[in-house]
């Protein structure tokens, strides 16, 4: 056999939508917007499925997580995959997961980005390291209108007893369909439980042009790790040492701050910081600058007698 | 040299364990490995053997004991018989994933139901594929000799995995036979001090068994499947200098019995591979040309030597002493794999199955002498009806 395998298997009619959400306080926003939208495909006779990422740890609180779906007018080829490797949509449900995140990363050509915020499509750009592939960015406030859904019903692959799209998930997903025609709005207001608040998201969507015109598009096949890659036996190294493989630092949406001034030097901040994040530098004074494994938890800010540490939106930093 | 004892199979292995200077073992008593713990309390009561002899509260507890020891760095030293040995297997692949090349001694018991404490390699082979050196000794003196075997190969570094040394439970773990006890300056010759690549150590910590995501699935797969493979050549330089310093010679991998010019061969590991050579031995009195073909490792299979010496033969009848209910062929273990190192020959040597011996009954000499009948038929005309018979109801 001698065929061009990428040309075979290509998938021209495959949409991939991928949301981006905070583990446990957003899984369900993340769902609801890819099973509202692959519940309106289904709606239009295409093929669809729907699921979340297996490999993020959805049971722990502000870890980003990762929902899918895949729509496309012909049969998926490629339906036992771990993740969507070519988003042509990728929605944040919280804006501070631009942070830390390759959130575009594999975006096809053209593709849009849709963030749960206040702020506008400007700002957001900011962070974005490589947007050459980016067509749209669109910006709503979708927290304003509908809140978020916190249940573990739907988890693990189970059926979402509280129904599909109640909270920040409907808004989002009608923001999506503004954005990009992927399936018809109306199938998607019937496919919500919140009806009014998916038709807001369509309404007030802020949506920017960023790119229209694309290099080509040649992403680099992935490699997969070598029996060399791994020490010996899969052993890890000492816990006392710092994890490079598992920063935290990108779970937080809420940065501590420390005023000196207010601060007496009590360190119960230290002590209670489940990350070791507060590091006792001097005997003067505690120090935050360590925050790559900061989960912004706000545990120190809670256990501080004197208000010294207050939490801070993380986009309010440019860093 | 050593001297010559009239001690069973579990004594053989408690000396050989002691000769081996084991820091660890765990215990939990079931028939018929029971004697091997015994002996060995005694020996560290007596101050014969300097070693943690631990009680655990199960066989699921004692092989995560000896996961740990041999974690540490400690030379290990378990074992169990039946469905303790299957009660333990969760534990199997997690030793061997990590690379530790703990020792476990099994004298065979049929499963349950109902309590047959009788011998049968079934919960044996149901383990055989967690990366384990495996393999059985039919005589106490070669269950002596496997341990020493065992612990040299699966702590050479370029193995580093763990071993199960079966003895057939009651024939050769019970009934004593002349075993000559090496000296111990010929095993400390044979069998240098262990040291694996990595050791729990206090000023280094490190996570042994650490969660990983699918992606470090393969890689780590592949690593243990490099290290089974790389045993088979250790294996053989063990086996060759086993018999320089000892003097007992043992072909490795398979152990052929009157094959010169034999036409059908039984095809068998364990015990009952010594009552199918004394079968030969009396047929070939009366002219008739067959042998055996004694398989020494079940794991790694010696699958080039096995195609090279049974593609000899016109037929070969594979004795399972085991059951592997709606097994290919409806045979066993041994069938299926040699019917497999066949695969691409041809149709020039026939294959059959015997399963026999379950419960742990005896094979008896007229069942081979049977079954050699049943070979030497198909050899003559050519047709196997049938995959395989049980016996004794079905041949």
């Amino acid at each position: 056999m001698n065929l061009d395998v990428k040309k075979l298997f290509e998938e021209p009619s495959l949409i991939q939508i991928t949301t981006w959400a905070r583990g446990v306080i957003e899984n369900k926003d993340a769902r609801d917007v890819v099973f509202a939208l692959a519940n309106a495909g289904s709606k239009e006779g295409k093929y669809v499925q729907a699921w979340e990422n297996y490999v993020d740890l959805p049971d722990r609180v502000g870890v980003p997580v990762r929902a899918y779906a895949r729509i496309s007018d012909e049969p998926l080829l490629s339906k036992y995959v771990y993740e969507n490797e070519h988003p042509d949509v990728v929605v944040l449900t919280n804006e501070a997961l631009v942070k830390g995140n390759d959130v575009l990363q594999g975006m096809k050509p053209g593709g849009v980005l849709i963030v749960n915020t206040k702020r506008d499509p400007e700002y957001i750009l900011k962070f974005l390291k490589d947007t050459t592939y980016l067509g749209t960015i669109g910006c709503i406030d979708a927290t304003e209108v509908a809140g978020h859904v916190q249940t573990l019903s739907g988890a693990e692959g189970a059926t979402d007893a509280s129904g599909i799209g109640v909270g920040v998930g409907a808004v989002l997903a009608g923001a999506v369909v503004k954005a990009k025609s992927i399936v018809k709005p109306e199938n998607v207001l019937s496919s919500v439980q919140n009806e009014e608040a998916c038709r807001y998201g369509y309404d007030e969507v802020r949506l920017v042009t960023v790119n229209t015109t694309f290099p080509e598009f040649k992403p680099a096949p992935k490699k997969p790790l070598g029996p060399e890659d791994l020490p010996f036996a899969g052993t890890v190294p000492s816990v006392d040492k710092e994890n490079e493989k598992r920063i935290t630092g990108n779970w937080r949406s809420e940065r501590p701050v420390w005023s000196k001034e207010r601060c007496t030097n009590c360190l119960l901040c230290w002590v209670n910081c489940p990350d070791s994040v507060v590091v006792y530098k001097t005997p003067e004074a505690a120090d935050f600058t360590n925050l790559k494994y900061c989960k912004g938890c706000g545990i120190c800010a809670e256990v501080c007698p004197t208000k010294a540490i207050t939490m801070v939106p993380e986009l309010d930093f440019e860093d | 040299m050593g001297k010559k004892r009239l001690i069973s199979g579990v004594v053989a292995t408690a000396e050989a364990v002691r000769l081996a200077d084991v820091d660890v073992i765990t215990s939990f008593p079931i028939r018929p490995y029971t004697g091997i713990m015994s002996e060995l309390a005694r020996m560290v009561a007596d101050g014969e053997l300097d070693a943690e002899f631990i009680h655990a509260d199960g066989e699921h507890a004692q092989l995560s004991i000896v996961y740990g020891a041999s974690a540490a760095g400690a030379r290990t030293f378990t074992g169990s018989s039946g469905v303790g040995v299957t009660y333990a297997m969760e534990v199997y692949s997690p030793i061997s994933g990590a690379r530790l090349p703990v020792h476990m001694a099994i004298a065979d018991r049929t499963l349950d139901p109902p309590g047959d404490f009788g011998s049968e390699h079934t919960e044996a082979e149901s383990c055989r594929d967690q990366c384990w050196i495996q393999g059985w000794a039919a005589t106490p003196q070669e269950a002596l000799d496997l341990t020493l075997l065992y612990y040299r190969i699966g702590e050479d570094p370029r193995v580093l995995l763990p071993q199960y040394a079966c003895q057939d439970g009651y024939f050769v773990s019970h009934i004593a036979g002349e075993v000559e006890i090496p000296d111990e300056g010929q095993v400390k010759e044979f069998l240098p001090p262990y040291k694996n690549k990595h050791s729990l150590n206090i000023s280094d910590p490190m996570i042994i068994g650490a969660q990983i995501e699918p992606e470090m699935g393969p890689p780590l797969q592949y690593q243990r499947y490099i290290a089974i493979q790389e045993a088979r050549k250790v294996i053989a330089e063990a086996y060759k200098e086993f018999g320089e310093i000892f003097g007992r010679k043992y072909s490795p991998f398979v152990e052929e019995y009157m094959t010169d010019d034999a036409e059908v061969v039984i095809f068998i590991q364990g015990a009952h591979s010594v009552t199918a050579r004394n079968v030969a031995l009396k047929l070939r009195n009366h002219g008739e040309k067959v042998g055996v073909v004694q398989l020494r490792t079940l794991r790694p299979f010696p699958t080039e030597i096995v195609r090279d010496v049974l593609s000899r033969f016109k037929a070969v009848g594979a004795v399972d002493n085991s059951v592997n209910y709606g097994i290919a062929g409806d045979g066993g273990v041994l069938l299926s794999e040699a019917r497999t190192a066949l695969y691409g020959l041809g149709d020039k040597t026939k294959t059959v199955g015997f399963v026999g011996g379950l419960g742990g009954e005896v094979i008896t000499m007229e069942e081979f002498y049977k079954m050699y009948a049943k070979l030497k038929e198909i050899a003559k005309t050519g047709k196997v009806e049938r995959d395989s018979y049980w016996l004794p109801y079905e041949l």
